[in-house]
C-alpha cells in the first residue's frame, strides 16, 4: 500500500507515510484491546445485575490478585457470578475469536485465496458430522455422558478430513487450487451425510442439530478453557513465528520455492497446525462462521497484507468481534452468537470493501 | 470433441434409464416404449402413460436442464473470477433464494401478493435471489470493483441474508424449520410440466448466448490486462456474463431449491477432460452436468419416496469421485 507511489515521493513524505502506517497499526491494536476490556466488563455486568461497570473491574482485579470478600456479602456473590458465569463465556469468545481469525489469516495467505477460511479444508463438516451423529444417532466415542460425547465426537470428526487431506496431499501435485478443491470435495461428502441424517430424523432433533451447526458459546465452563487456551496460544505463537514464510508463500508457489521455502512441507505443517487449532475450538463451540473469513480481511484493509502485522492484529480484531457479538447475543437471549456476528459484521464489511476500493493501491 | 460426444451420449442414456425408476414398477425398456408411444400418439396403457409421461418425464427433463444450467453457470463464474472455488452461488444467489423460500414457508409471506402456497415460494426465491446481484451491480457502477472485491461483496451480502434466514429458522417451530431445511437441500420431486417451459426457455437462450461469448470469456481467463490488449472491456464482459449467470441460476433453483455441488464440480470434471477453452468447456459442462444430475436423481428415486434428496446423492457419490479424479489427473487443470 505504501509502496505504490514511493517512486515520486521525497524522503520527508516517505517518513510521514511510514509513521502514519505505524500509527494505524498501533491504533487498531489499542482500539481492539480497549474494546475487549470494555466488553468483558459489559458482559459481566449483564450477568450480575446490581453492580456498576467500575465495580465489576474492581471485582475481577481483586479476584485475580487473590483478595477475597467477606462471605455472602454483595461483592462475594457478584464475584461468584462473574467468575463462574461471565468469565468463562468471555474468555471462550476471546479464545475462539483469536484462534479462528489467525487460522483464517494463515489459510488465506497459504492458499493465496481471499475466499479461504479455517473451514476450507472441510474441518467444519467433519466436526459437524461427529457432533450430529452424537446428537441424532447417539453414537459417541466416549462414555462420559452426552455433553463430553458431543465434544469428543466433534474433535475426532474434524480430524478425519484433516488427516485425509494431509495423506492425499503426499500423493498428488499439491497446488493451492487442488488442495482447496480436495477440501471442498471432502466437505461436500460429509455435508451430504449430515444432510442425510438431518432429513431423516424428526423435526425436534433436527432443530437441536441445526443449533449446534450455527454455533454458540453457551454452556462453556472453566473445565473446557485450559484445552482451548493451550491450543490457541501455542498455535498463534507458531503462526507469528512463521509469518515471514507465509508472506513468501502468498506470492505464489514458484516464487516461494525460488526464495528457498520447502513449499510442500511447510504447507503440510500449516495444515496440521490449523486443523488442530480449529478442531479444538469448534468442538466446544460449534461452527462459528464469519470471524475466520472476515477478521483477516478487515485487518488487511487497514494495515496492508504483511502477515507479520495481519496475524496478531486479526487475532485482536477477531476476539473483539466475537466478544461484542456474544454480548449482543446475550442481551437477545435466543439468537445464537454466529448469527449476531454476521448480521452486524456484514454491513461493516460491505462498507469497508466499497470504501477502500476507491483508494489507490487497494489490495482487492 | 470425443469427450463432449461421450458426455452427451451418457446424458441421453441416463435420460431413458431414469424413466424406468420410481415408485411405480415398470422396467426400463417398457418405460422407453411407453415414452415413444406417447410421442407417436398411440397410447396403449393409460396408467403406464400417466406415470411415465406425466410424472417421470418432466422430472427427467428438469434434471437435464438443471444439470446443464448449473454446470454452465459454474463454469462461467470460475472463468470470470479465475477462482476454482467460485460456483453459481458465489454471488449470494442461494442465500437470497433461501431467504425468500423461508419467508414463504415459515410466515406464508409473498412478495407479490397474487401468489400463494408453493407459487409464493417460487416467486419469492426468484426475486430475492436477484437482490445480491443487483447490489453488486449498483456498487460496481458507483465504484469500480476488482473481481476479488466483487466476490467479497457477494460474501458480505450472503452473510447478511443467511443470518436473517438463520434467525427465522431458530425462532420458527420445528416442523416449519424442517420443511425450510428440506427446501434448501433441494429436490426434483416437485417438477411438473408447468415449470418445464420457463426453465427450458431460460436455459436454452442463456446457454446459447454464453456459448457465443466463449471467445471473449477465453480472453478474460488470461487476465484483465490481456483483455484490454485485445480491445475488449473486461468489466463489461464480466458484468454481462454475471447477469446472465444470475438469471440462469435463479430460474433453475427457484423451482428446486438450492441444489449444490453440481455447479462447482461439474465444470471441474469437464475441465479435467476437455481443458479450459470455453468453446469446448461450456458444452462439455452442460452435458456432464445433465448426465450427473440424471444419475443422482435415479439413485434418489431408487432410495425410496421419502429417501434421499438429489443434492445429497450428488455430493455423496460425486465427492469421492471428484477426489479420485483430482488424484489421477496428470497435470493440474488449474495452473
Amino acid at each position: 500500500m505504501m509502496n505504490s507511489e514511493s517512486g515520486d515521493m521525497t524522503k520527508e513524505q516517505m517518513k510521514t507515510e511510514y509513521y502514519r502506517s505505524i500509527a494505524k497499526k498501533l491504533a487498531l491494536l489499542v482500539v481492539s484491546v480497549l474494546g475487549i476490556v470494555l466488553f468483558v466488563g459489559l458482559l459481566s455486568v449483564s450477568n450480575y445485575e446490581g453492580i456498576g461497570l467500575k465495580e465489576t473491574y474492581e471485582i475481577i482485579w481483586n479476584h485475580i490478585c487473590g483478595n477475597e470478600y467477606p462471605l455472602k456479602s454483595l461483592e462475594w456473590w457478584a464475584d461468584r457470578y462473574i467468575w463462574n458465569m461471565a468469565m468463562p463465556h468471555a474468555l471462550a469468545a476471546i479464545l475462539a475469536g483469536m484462534g479462528l481469525a489467525v487460522c483464517g489469516t494463515m489459510m488465506q495467505s497459504m492458499m493465496s485465496n481471499p475466499l479461504a477460511d479455517p473451514y476450507s479444508t472441510g474441518i467444519s463438516s467433519g466436526a459437524c458430522f461427529g457432533a450430529i451423529s452424537a446428537i441424532i444417532i447417539g453414537i459417541t466415542m466416549n462414555s462420559m455422558g452426552e455433553e463430553i460425547g458431543i465434544v469428543t465426537n466433534a474433535f475426532l470428526g474434524a480430524m478425519i478430513p484433516a488427516l485425509l487431506i494431509v495423506f492425499l496431499s503426499q500423493r498428488i501435485h499439491m497446488s493451492p487450487a487442488t488442495l482447496i478443491l480436495l477440501g471442498t470435495a471432502i466437505s461436500y461428502f460429509f455435508n451430504s451425510m449430515i444432510t442425510y441424517m438431518m432429513v431423516t430424523t424428526d423435526a425436534d432433533t433436527l432443530k437441536s442439530a441445526y443449533m449446534w451447526q450455527i454455533g454458540s458459546l453457551d454452556g462453556i465452563g472453566w473445565s473446557m478453557l485450559p484445552i482451548m487456551f493451550a491450543v490457541t496460544a501455542t498455535g498463534s505463537a507458531v503462526v507469528m513465528m512463521v509469518s515471514k514464510k507465509l508472506n513468501v508463500l502468498s506470492l505464489g508457489d514458484n516464487s516461494a520455492i525460488s526464495l528457498g521455502v520447502d513449499v510442500q512441507r511447510f504447507r503440510t505443517a500449516c495444515l496440521i497446525l490449523m486443523a488442530i487449532m480449529t478442531a479444538a475450538i469448534v468442538s466446544f463451540t460449534g461452527i462459528i462462521g464469519f470471524v475466520g473469513l472476515v477478521a483477516p480481511h478487515l485487518v488487511r484493509m487497514v494495515v496492508g497484507s504483511d502477515n507479520k502485522f495481519v496475524a496478531p492484529l486479526s487475532m485482536a480484531v477477531g476476539a473483539l468481534l466475537l466478544l461484542a457479538a456474544d454480548y449482543i447475543a446475550f442481551q437477545l437471549s435466543s439468537i445464537p452468537v454466529g448469527v449476531v456476528m454476521s448480521i452486524i459484521g456484514s454491513p461493516v464489511f460491505f462498507a469497508l470493501i466499497v470504501y477502500q476500493s476507491r483508494r489507490p493501491g487497494a489490495i482487492y | 470433441m470425443l469427450f463432449i460426444a461421450m458426455f452427451i451420449a451418457m446424458a441421453i442414456a441416463m435420460f431413458f434409464v431414469t424413466l424406468g425408476f420410481g415408485v411405480y414398477r415398470i422396467t426400463v425398456p417398457e418405460a422407453i416404449s411407453v415414452f415413444f408411444d406417447h410421442i407417436t400418439g398411440n397410447v396403449t396403457d393409460v396408467r403406464d402413460d400417466y406415470y411415465v409421461w406425466d410424472i417421470r418425464t418432466p422430472r427427467a427433463i428438469g434434471a437435464l436442464i438443471i444439470g446443464a444450467g448449473l454446470s454452465v453457470a459454474g463454469a462461467i463464474m470460475q472463468n470470470d473470477f479465475k477462482n476454482p472455488l467460485a460456483d453459481p452461488y458465489t454471488m449470494g444467489i442461494s442465500s437470497g433464494a433461501f431467504l425468500g423460500a423461508t419467508l414463504s414457508i415459515v410466515f406464508g409471506f409473498s412478495i407479490l401478493p397474487m401468489f400463494d402456497g408453493i407459487n409464493a415460494t417460487v416467486v419469492n426465491s426468484f426475486i430475492l435471489s436477484l437482490v445480491p446481484m443487483t447490489i453488486i451491480l449498483v456498487v460496481t457502477r458507483i465504484r469500480k470493483l476488482s473481481p476479488a472485491a466483487m466476490i467479497l461483496t457477494g460474501i458480505a451480502v450472503m452473510f447478511l441474508f443467511s443470518s436473517i434466514t438463520q434467525i427465522i429458522m431458530v425462532i420458527s417451530p420445528s416442523e416449519d424449520m424442517a420443511s425450510a431445511y428440506e427446501w434448501r437441500v433441494g429436490s426434483l420431486s416437485s417438477m411438473t410440466w408447468e415449470c418445464i417451459p420457463i426453465m427450458a426457455a431460460v436455459a436454452a437462450i442463456i446457454i446459447t448466448i454464453l456459448y457465443f461469448l466463449s471467445d471473449k470469456l477465453n480472453v478474460m481467463y488470461a487476465g484483465d490486462r490481456a483483455v484490454q490488449t485485445f480491445g475488449e472491456k473486461a468489466d463489461v464482459i464480466r458484468i454481462i456474463t454475471l447477469i446472465l449467470v444470475s438469471l440462469l441460476t435463479a430460474a433453475m433453483i427457484c423451482y428446486t431449491g438450492t441444489i449444490g455441488f453440481i455447479g462447482l464440480v461439474g465444470p471441474h470434471v469437464a475441465r479435467i477432460f476437455v481443458g479450459s477453452n470455453n468453446r469446448y468447456l461450456i458444452p462439455a459442462s452442460a452435458a456432464f452436468g445433465s448426465a450427473f444430475v440424471l444419475l443422482a436423481d435415479t439413485i434418489a428415486k431408487i432410495s425410496g419416496t421419502n429417501g434421499l434428496p438429489v443434492g445429497v446423492i450428488c455430493s455423496m457419490i460425486g465427492g469421492p469421485m471428484f477426489i479420485w479424479i483430482l488424484i489421477r489427473q496428470r497435470k493440474s487443470a488449474w495452473m
